[in-house]
């Protein structure tokens, strides 16, 4: 693979050993590339979610219910949220996928970094209890907020290594990917789990609905007649590991290349031009020592939201002369806000692994002033170099180049 | 080494010699006018958004390359106002505003968008690493990045539910008042003019001693600082790591506690550091437990964040 | 209620519920442009808020933004369309 200088990186090459998923079309990976592979969304009307809006809008919601992934790991303890139990789910698929046992997860350089928007949030009615009267006794006073997440997945594994968790709106778990990576990178650590998770709950969709950009029907990325984004839940997390020890066993794809950057234009708007989406896309395409036409495949961030896809798209006409093939996947999935980045990744991931594009859903006719089609079936096709953007509130934007190990 | 090249706080301390106290177990931020604050800003700002971008701004018009904030509770105050709006309509037609400042990015984000800053813009929310995990990404980015400016900020509200919740869990009380504030740094790595330089952060997790004990003796590594700044406070149950770092720093160093000033939050070590930056030459009578025997140079900020997350920050004094 | 006295209610109401904290009713010219330089300086939030207001004080539903643009230019334009759509 030809590189380039890097600016702006510590040595070492990064790559992912191990994933594990868990989405609105599948609970495994292999369930999750069918239904990429054959277009099937998972939005609906269905949800496990109390909320007037349950059955009224369109979700991506995940069919288990929270007792049936409370039974599957036999949880009792009612402080264990949705959004933790979702988290435990990915990750523990992620750690048996990259052949971690788990005492090799209580070194102390076998870093974890968790990913969270809704955090115990899910939690809204019991929250709201608690606020409004004496809170002695009840199971979820720690529970609520975002760390719960990773501190649970921390102690159930008695992991010993660095914890964290990010919270940068809808990029959230792309920057837990690149700041896991750059830990490998500067010495911090040499195995890093690193991903997120949000699960569907009735405080963010009422804060989403606030801002008049729920869609009433299945979400159409970059199409003309677009009308805002579905809410979904998931969780993903991929094991990086550096170049020591990631000879021991599978090994997807190589991260090489990434970029946080803030458009700083308004706190939920992205500008019109897209300046962060191109500076971040600009700076990861630089830390990779690519060129934009080395990309083989966008994997965008592409809520379908008026403003994210017009100025998404701008910013990728501006960087790209000849744009490579493009698709959003949240037409799958719904907007997985604090899992979105690593879901994502992990979809950008498979198409590396089995050199194919995955097909945009619900599209009839681009954005008139961009002109820009999506792919709209599948295909088998080579791919070297995956860019996955992901784009949130505050104007957070962070762009992720995966890449072929051939 | 990380060099401090500038700081910034609001906290409820006004002077360090005629200290605020607690009121109602609270120690309440003073928050200065915000004149570099347009109204039409601060008007949505929630407490702890306005406390961190004020400490900021100073630092602001350095043009930081990057903007790392690490806060324990985020926007929890303006998540709970949110909800209640939830409850009260009936999900009915809500106001945006309160949902947008809620989050937890809600302080980078608009310190980024006062300035038109464009850089790296990350907040961490690890309870009582949170401030320690931003420290740590922005090692790495002096690291990477040579000769650019990093500011680094913890900052947290009280909110009145999280002190009820807090009580009810038995973390605030007797002795540990709640706090508050906003600290804020501009770091590089470069020693020229700095203030002061960050050897080593440690973050750990747990209750091992042995893994506690060994991560003081990896972070003195033989030279023993002229300074602990403890995080003690009346909470019994930390007194043994406290006791513990007191122990390894040897007898001949200073120890001093800070959370009398700052109060109990998830990032009063951001505070601690502030404070290390900035100790008046005549140290006053109720900060100090142990008279440090000469100037204090090398400083182990040590502190405990509801027993199971300790930060070990090892700062070397230049001014 | 007369024009006038709604014009200054729906003022105040605007301070108040956009935390408008340096500005009195006085301040605020019936045509004065609610957005953009030179105006008031509001922004897209405030006008999901406004949308808010209309709906709590007087009862009045906007679908959408599109729609919300239209009316909320400036104070005139608010007054107008409260006067012939409340239900409150």
């Amino acid at each position: 693979m030809k590189r380039g200088g890097r600016e702006g990186t510590a040595a070492g090459r990064v790559f992912v050993t191990g994933i594990g998923i868990i989405s609105a079309v599948g609970s495994t990976l292999t369930g999750n590339r069918s239904a990429l592979r054959s277009g099937r969304s998972g939005i609906g009307f269905k949800a496990n979610l109390e909320s007037r809006y349950a059955g009224v809008l369109p979700f991506g919601a995940i069919g288990l219910t929270t007792g049936e992934l409370r039974n599957k790991f036999n949880i009792d303890d009612p402080g264990v949220t949705r959004t933790t139990l979702l988290a435990l789910h990915a990750f523990s698929d992620a750690i048996s996928d990259a052949g971690l046992d788990e005492t090799a997860l209580h070194g102390p350089r076998v870093a974890l970094v968790g990913a969270t928007t809704v955090g115990g949030m899910c939690l809204t009615d019991e929250l709201y209890r608690d606020t409004t009267r004496a809170c002695d006794g009840s199971p979820f006073l720690s529970s609520y907020d975002a760390a719960s997440v990773h501190l649970f997945l921390q102690s159930r594994y008695k992991m010993n290594g660095l914890a964290t968790t990010i919270n940068t709106a809808c990029s959230s778990s792309a920057n837990a990917i690149q700041f896991g990576a750059r830990l490998i990178r500067c010495g911090l650590a040499t195995t890093v789990i690193a991903g997120g998770a949000d699960s569907l709950a009735k405080f963010t969709v009422n804060g989403f609905q606030a801002l008049q950009i729920l869609s009433p029907a299945a979400c159409r990325p970059f199409d003309r007649d677009r009308s805002g984004l579905n809410l979904g839940e998931g969780a993903a997390f991929l094991v990086l590991e550096g170049e020591e020890t990631a000879g021991r066993g599978k090994v997807y794809a190589e991260l090489t290349g990434y970029c946080n950057t803030n458009d700083a234009f308004h706190p939920s708007a992205l500008s019109l031009q897209g300046d962060g989406p191109f500076l971040a896309m600009h700076g990861a395409l630089r830390s990779a020592g690519l060129s934009p036409a080395d990309v083989g495949y966008i994997n965008t961030h592409g809520t379908a939201t008026e403003n994210n896809d017009e100025a998404e798209g701008r910013a990728m006409l501006r960087l790209f002369e000849t744009l490579p093939p493009f698709a959003s996947t949240k037409p799958y999935t719904g907007h997985t806000l604090g899992a979105a980045g690593a879901i994502e990744a992990v979809f950008s991931i498979l198409s590396i692994r089995h050199q194919e594009l995955y097909p945009g859903l619900n599209f009839d006719n681009p954005i008139p002033e961009l002109g820009l089609e999506p792919v709209l079936a599948y295909r088998q096709h080579p791919v070297r170099h995956v860019m996955s953007n992901s784009f949130g509130f505050g104007g957070n934007c962070t762009s992720l180049i995966f890449s072929n190990l051939n | 080494m990380l060099y401090i090249h500038q700081t910034s706080c609001i906290s409820p301390q006004e002077n360090l010699y005629t200290p605020n106290g607690p009121a109602g177990n609270h120690l309440k931020a003073v928050e200065p006018r915000y004149e570099g604050i347009p109204g039409n800003v601060l008007r949505r700002m929630s407490k702890s958004v306005r406390m961190g971008v004020g400490a900021a701004l100073p630092l602001l018009k350095h043009s930081p390359d990057g903007i790392l904030i690490g806060t324990g509770y985020g926007g929890m105050e303006d998540s709970i106002r949110f909800l209640n709006q939830i409850v009260a309509f009936d999900e009915g037609v809500l106001t945006p505003g309160t949902f947008v400042q809620s989050t937890a990015n809600a302080i980078a984000s608009q310190l980024g968008l006062l300035q038109h800053n464009r850089g790296y813009n990350i907040t961490f929310v690890s309870r009582g690493l949170s401030f320690e995990s931003a420290l740590l990404d922005a090692w790495m980015l002096t690291a990477e990045h040579p000769g650019k400016n990093w500011l680094v900020g913890g900052v947290d509200e009280i909110s009145d539910h999280n002190y009820r919740f807090e009580c009810a869990e038995g973390w605030y009380g007797e002795g540990v008042p709640a706090g508050e504030g906003a600290a804020v740094f501009l770091l590089n790595d470069r020693p020229e003019g700095a203030i002061a330089g960050i050897r080593q952060i440690i973050l750990r997790s747990g209750e091992d001693t042995e893994d506690i004990r060994s991560a003081f003796t990896g972070i003195l590594d033989g030279e023993m600082p002229d300074l602990l700044l403890s995080g003690e406070t009346g909470d019994s149950r930390a007194l043994k790591w406290y006791r513990l770092a007191e122990t390894l720093v040897g007898p001949q160093a200073g120890i001093m506690r800070f959370k009398h000033l700052c109060g109990e939050s998830p990032s009063a070590s951001a505070f601690a550091l502030w404070l290390a930056c900035n100790l008046p030459a005549s140290l006053p009578a109720h900060l100090v437990k142990r008279s440090p025997g000469s100037a204090s140079r090398l400083i182990l900020i040590y502190n405990n964040y509801k027993l199971t997350q300790h930060s070990l920050i090892l700062l070397e004094r230049f001014l | 209620m007369e024009t006038i006295q709604l014009k200054h209610r729906l003022k105040q109401q605007i301070i108040e519920f956009l935390n408008l904290t340096d500005t009195t009713p006085e301040s605020i010219e019936d045509d004065k442009p609610l957005f953009g330089d030179g105006g008031l300086g509001l922004d897209s939030i405030d006008s999901l808020e406004l949308i808010v207001l209309l709906n709590r004080e007087y009862g009045i539903v906007i679908k959408d933004l599109k729609e919300g643009r239209k009316v909320l230019v400036d104070v005139n334009t608010m007054v107008e369309y409260i006067e012939k759509h409340r239900t409150k």
